[in-house]
């Protein structure tokens, strides 16, 4: 039964059986492969003198971003049912909060902001989310 | 939903990272389970009543007083 002793995750600040700790920590590993091969796309793109390269960089990333988002799904399906409704409860405040920002953000837009970078909303729902993670553990202590 | 988690466990003298080792959940979702935060599942519920040897309905019960954090 070792499998199942709960231990404590320093990352998301609520307790965690060591399979979901496991899963977290591949969760993590991949998502920093996909953010890696992100930069190195952008990096190449940037410099203009290798288009190929920087296609199958952007491919590449595509089929990181699906590989991450499958498996952090399976993970969710599988996941202790307190931490799925903790990490539900996470992303649709996320969810809620970019949609918000993005509406807000086309009307000042409009009105005469300096324009955003498509990245910046995904940087704003990403932070929410966790934020939100961090809201649940604390709630449901 | 109200229920008799703390008095049940205590009277076997479980921790409730014994119980939730028990279950195969973490020790959050029992605290919150017995604290009243959470409701479980039909099949975690079912699984309680597995693990204490009693019906649903002889540990969760609406008109039981909320068990203090």
């Amino acid at each position: 039964m070792a499998d199942t002793e709960s231990t404590r995750s320093w990352l998301l600040g609520c307790d965690m059986t060591p399979a979901d700790r496991r899963k977290i920590w591949r969760f993590n590993a991949l998502a920093f492969v996909w953010m890696a091969a992100f930069v190195a796309g952008s990096f190449v793109a940037r410099r203009g003198e290798q288009p190929l390269l920087g296609w199958a960089l952007a491919a590449l990333t595509a089929l990181l971003g699906i590989a991450v988002v499958a498996f952090y799904v399976r993970f969710l399906r599988s996941a202790d049912e307190l931490l799925r409704k903790i990490q539900l409860e996470a992303l649709a405040l996320a969810f809620g909060v970019g949609i918000i920002f993005m509406v807000t953000y086309r009307l000042c837009e409009r009105l005469g902001a300096p324009s955003l970078d498509i990245a910046d909303p995904m940087i704003v729902m990403v932070i929410t989310w966790v934020v939100g993670q961090l809201i649940g553990a604390r709630r449901y202590r | 939903m109200n229920n008799r988690l703390r008095v049940l466990r205590a009277e076997r003298k479980w921790s409730q990272a014994e119980l939730a080792e028990r279950l195969g959940v973490s020790r959050q979702t029992v605290n919150a389970i017995e604290t009243g935060k959470y409701d479980p599942s039909l099949p975690l519920a079912f699984g309680l009543a597995r693990v204490f040897e009693l019906r649903i309905e002889e540990i969760f019960d609406p008109t039981l007083e909320k068990t203090p954090a």
